[in-house]
């Protein structure tokens, strides 16, 4: 996956409107942005349908890509702006059901969309707040540079690191990952 | 990661946070398949949103030639005939000139 191939794919969705160069960018990243919004989001149906969208979105936008960074970095943006969106839009919706009186309905379907399966690392994004979340899993997860975290949180590459130190220090907090280090 | 040094503990994270690739089934050509229709969504858009406008704007203008027709009348009695007798398919021109002009700024809009 050479970032001259993406750039490359990247130049013919935008001068002729190629969806099948964009499906081959959608077929090559797919899996980090889908890894990344299930981390995110915790839920496999909710991130593959997040997933979707954030390609829309990257469709439309293309054009601001500026093939400085690489490519996923930038997709990875998409992905938190529409994760971050969708967060907005479902909160507001709970808000409208609360004030409608069914929140009672709401808390029962959040808890039944909990998985079963509750891994290592689930406990580990659970003790992080959402943004260190996010930049963990792309620091840690996606193997992004704190430059493009920074490009794609909005956020001083300082605040990025002291938000990644901040997240490592609550994982050593709360877990002690020196016994997962020997097994 | 070129700017960060890693060390045991960041390689510890990244072994924690690694996970298994997801595999495509079918999730690209899903994609494909709704940025198409959205593309063709919004070919239809345009012709369809321009013939019902025109629907709606045939009756208001008909009024707007018919008025505009009546304009001529205004026009001087000598030079009229002057141009008549010169040109006999003056009026015509310039109604149709005058339409021509209002649809191209009008098809220019749509387009914006």
């Amino acid at each position: 996956m050479s970032k001259g191939e993406d750039h490359e794919l990247v130049a013919r969705v935008v001068s002729a409107q190629d969806t099948a160069a964009f499906g081959e960018l959608v077929r090559r990243h797919q899996s980090q942005v889908r890894n990344f919004l299930r981390k995110l989001a915790g839920d496999v149906t909710l991130a593959d349908d997040l997933a979707q969208d954030c390609f829309m979105h990257a469709w439309d936008k293309l054009q601001t890509f500026s093939g400085r960074g690489t490519f996923i970095g930038w997709l990875l943006k998409v992905a938190y702006t529409t994760f971050l969106q969708s967060k907005r839009k479902s909160k507001r919706y709970a808000e409208i059901l609360q004030e409608a009186g069914h929140a009672a309905d709401m808390e029962s379907r959040s808890h039944t969309m909990q998985s079963d399966e509750v891994t290592d690392l689930d406990k580990f994004l659970a003790v992080l707040s959402e943004e260190e979340r996010a930049i963990m899993v792309m620091s840690y997860a996606c193997g992004l540079s704190h430059r493009e975290i920074s490009d794609a949180t909005e956020m001083p590459v300082g605040t990025v690191k002291s938000v990644i130190f901040r997240g490592k220090e609550k994982i050593r907090t709360s877990f002690d990952i020196k016994d997962h280090q020997h097994g | 990661m070129a700017e960060r040094i890693k060390d045991a503990e960041d390689r510890l994270l990244e072994s924690m946070f690694e996970s298994a690739p997801v595999a495509d089934d079918g999730f690209s050509v899903n994609v494909v398949r709704r940025l198409n229709r959205r593309l063709w969504l919004r070919r239809l858009t345009l012709p369809v949103g321009g013939a019902i406008g025109a629907s709606v704007a045939v009756k208001p203008l008909t009024g707007l030639v018919k008025s505009l027709s009546g304009l001529v009348t205004l026009i001087p009695q000598d030079l009229l005939s002057t141009t008549t007798s010169l040109i006999p398919q003056a009026q015509t021109i310039v109604l149709g000139a005058m339409l021509l002009a209002a649809i191209l700024l009008g098809m220019r809009a749509l387009e914006e």
